[in-house]
């Protein structure tokens, strides 16, 4: 491999910070919080394949796409509960969500 | 003769148990009262059978009490010549003041507390004398105390009684920690608690530690028995019902610091200093009561404090070594006083509760019975030659006369001073209370002082009727007073028989020759009679009325100083009592409130906050939650980083 591992670790790092930020600030779209999520499963992804091809092994490859086939059926989920919510409350910032409070 | 102690003891110990569980429930009035008297009288022909069986000195053990290694205080009775006299004095002087006190507290309601209590003390007392070991006798010493502190403050709904009481307790308390150290520190010394045993080891120490131990025991008897400086509980303990003082005075409770001191007198005597420290003590004493006295107006008062001056006498007796002339003016004076105790209740009961001596007048014909009993009281007191109390009061100046040199020269000047001073307030109460010719009775205000006990009461006037039971037993007490000298006659009238009857346990006390004997005995007479004159002199016949006008002025000078027992309340009010409150005041309120309460107060302030903090992370938003979560997860990243590196 011509990419040394320890640059595409960097860069998985870079890309899992930038998810985490998004979803930590982005607090009032639920949407967004979302892509965070997806920018760090990438960047989970990121870094199997990265391994896969610094061993050469499929085995990080293979995992890569049950990665994604898991990750389309949480975004599908994901989405369907948001419609959801906004139906409900016509609202998509997730602080006004918090009937499991304990008071 | 083990039956016939434990008898002593018991019966009013019962007598109190069985009144205190099952007075007014089980019990009529009468019952209860029969049974106070009963057990009394039977503790008292106990001591008789006792006194007629005794042949020489015993020791009775009737069970175990504390034991535990080496330290033994079983509950163990010695019978000699010094406590069985006392016995016999305090059952018969006790049962006639229960009789009379039968007469004295028929319209109040809390008899059975009053009965209760009167029996306890007297078996408090008796366990005191009785006792063979010190912790035995503290027992006896500490019951003593508390009976004094209830029976004080018996009707403690008035807060000045209740003050009384609390007084006497607090008071007495201070010369207690003096017999406490001494007892604990003796056994270190001598590996036991017995008396018998410890009064033969008292030339195996150090003179410097009998002293030491000597003094502590002399402050326990300043305490218990109202000598300088601790004797300002007495004169305030004439709140409690007359009865009770007349119990307090005569036979229970003051005569109990004398009766340490001659009890231990053969360990601590060896000291020439604590015998004249003693010595000092009881001069001291006996002028400042008698000074007191003089100035007086409260019946009740005159008679306190003319106890503590002859109190005074009894430790100037034992501090010149005369533990036979003590023990007879203690027995004589517990004739006598109660007497004259019980006939000022008489008088006092007789007036509703008056107890100003110049608003009384009179009663010399109105009051027979109470009268002519007082006067043989008064006469004794007074030491007016051939009564019991001459012959006990010039027992104890001859023996200070006998013991020589400076000081006990000083001291004999003393005494011979306090004995003129002794009769003139004597006479003077005698004259002022029953002299004149009719009672007056204009109750208003005199100087501002309040002394009638019961206000409602003021306004009913004349002379009230007396129980018979109240003014009998005053015959037997003022024949004992009057005929005590036949207790102990001076040597050139063949020897006395208390002198013979206690000599096992004092030894041989030398004795005057005729000739100073009856020198000293004169000049004590002249002296006596000196003092009558002077009273009658002042308050006999026309001259009376002008000291009862003059009465009505308040009291300045040297009159006021004296009434107010020179001062020594207010002195001891600014030295200790107001520091000790300032202090209080502010430990309480700076140390306390401010120091400890606050600082406590800002923790939980703070620790609420806090909560409050912590509280406001779990209110579910999920944003959060989230930050949480990534906190968490770098935290425990960077642990395992550290982990491995």
């Amino acid at each position: 491999m011509i990419v040394p591992l320890a640059h595409v670790l960097v860069l998985a790092v870079i890309l899992f910070c930038l998810g985490l930020i998004c979803t930590l600030v982005w607090r009032s779209n639920v949407i967004m919080m979302l892509i965070g999520i997806e920018i760090m499963l990438n960047a989970a992804m990121l870094v199997f394949v990265g391994g896969a091809c610094h061993w050469g092994t499929a085995d990080g490859q293979v995992f890569a796409l049950m990665i994604m086939a898991m990750t389309s059926a949480e975004v599908s989920l994901a989405l369907a509960l948001v419609v959801y919510l906004h139906r409900r409350r016509n609202t998509v910032d997730t602080d006004e969500f918090r009937e499991l409070q304990d008071q | 003769m083990k039956l016939y102690l434990e008898l002593i003891i018991l019966l009013p110990l019962l007598g109190g148990i069985s009144n205190a569980l099952l007075g007014g429930r089980l019990f009529s009035r009468r019952s209860s009262e029969f049974v106070a008297c009963a057990v009394i009288w039977g503790s008292c022909a106990a001591a008789l059978t006792a006194a007629y069986s005794y042949r020489s000195p015993e020791v009775v053990e009737i069970a175990t009490w504390l034991s535990d290694f080496d330290f033994k205080a079983p509950l163990t009775l010695y019978l000699d010549p010094l406590s069985l006299s006392l016995c016999l004095m305090i059952t018969f002087v006790c049962g006639l003041i229960h009789l009379y006190a039968v007469g004295y507290m028929r319209d109040d309601h809390c008899y059975v507390r009053f009965f209760a209590l009167l029996n306890l003390f007297v078996a408090a007392m008796l366990t005191l004398v009785l006792a063979e070991n010190l912790p035995l006798l503290y027992l006896g010493w500490e019951g003593v105390g508390f009976c004094s502190y209830a029976l004080i403050g018996f009707w403690y709904s008035d807060p000045k009684n209740a003050t009384a009481g609390r007084k006497a307790f607090i008071v007495t308390r201070i010369g207690d920690i003096g017999l406490g150290i001494a007892i604990v520190w003796m056994f270190e010394l001598f590996g036991t608690e017995s008396i018998t045993r410890l009064n033969q080891m008292g030339n195996l120490l150090p003179v410097g530690i009998v002293t030491a131990l000597g003094l502590l025991m002399l402050l326990a008897a300043m305490g218990k028995s109202a000598q300088v400086p601790l004797m300002v509980w007495l004169p305030d303990a004439m709140a409690g019902p007359t009865p009770v003082s007349a119990q307090i005075h005569a036979a229970t409770m003051v005569t109990a610091g004398v009766y340490l001191l001659m009890r231990m007198f053969p360990l601590i005597g060896s000291s020439t200093t604590v015998s004249a420290a003693i010595a000092i003590t009881g001069a001291l004493t006996a002028f400042y009561g008698a000074t007191c006295a003089v100035a007086q107006r409260d019946l009740k008062r005159i008679l306190a404090f003319s106890t503590i001056s002859q109190i005074g006498y009894m430790m100037l007796g034992v501090g010149s070594g005369a533990i036979t002339a003590a023990t007879f003016h203690l027995l004589v004076h517990a004739f006598f006083k109660a007497l004259l105790f019980l006939g000022a209740g008489c008088v006092i009961t007789t007036l509703h509760h008056e107890q100003d001596i110049f608003r009384m007048g009179g009663l010399r014909h109105k009051l027979p019975g109470t009268y002519w009993p007082f006067l043989a009281g008064a006469l004794c007191l007074a030491g007016l030659p051939l009564t019991g109390g001459f012959f006990s009061k010039d027992g104890i100046l001859s023996a200070v006369w006998r013991t020589g040199g400076m000081l006990y020269g000083g001291l004999y000047l003393v005494g011979l001073m306090t004995a003129f001073i002794t009769a003139v307030y004597t006479m003077r109460m005698l004259l002022v209370v029953f002299g004149g010719p009719s009672t007056p009775l204009s109750h208003q205000a005199v100087d501002g002082a309040d002394l009638t006990e019961n206000k409602d009461k003021r306004m009913v006037s004349g002379v009230g009727p007396l129980p018979r039971i109240m003014e009998w037993p005053l015959i037997p007490l003022a024949l004992l007073g009057l005929g005590g000298g036949l207790l102990n006659l001076p040597e050139y009238l063949g020897g006395g028989l208390l002198h013979s009857f206690l000599a096992p346990l004092t030894g041989h006390e030398p004795t005057l020759p005729h000739a100073t004997e009856l020198l000293l005995q004169g000049s004590a007479a002249i002296v006596a009679l000196a003092g009558t004159a002077t009273a009658w002199l002042r308050y006999g016949g026309q001259r009376r009325s002008l000291r009862l006008s003059e009465a009505q002025q308040p009291a300045r000078g040297l009159q006021a100083f004296l009434r107010e027992g020179w001062r020594v309340d207010q002195l001891y009010d600014l030295l200790f009592v107001r520091p000790y409150v300032r202090l209080a005041t502010l430990l309480w309120q700076r140390v306390d409130e401010g120091c400890i309460d606050d600082n406590l107060d800002r923790t939980s302030t703070q620790l609420g906050r806090f909560g409050n903090m912590l509280g406001g992370l779990g209110q579910g938003r999920v944003s959060l939650s989230l930050t949480g979560m990534a906190i968490a997860a770098a935290l425990m990243i960077a642990w395992l980083a550290w982990m491995t590196a």
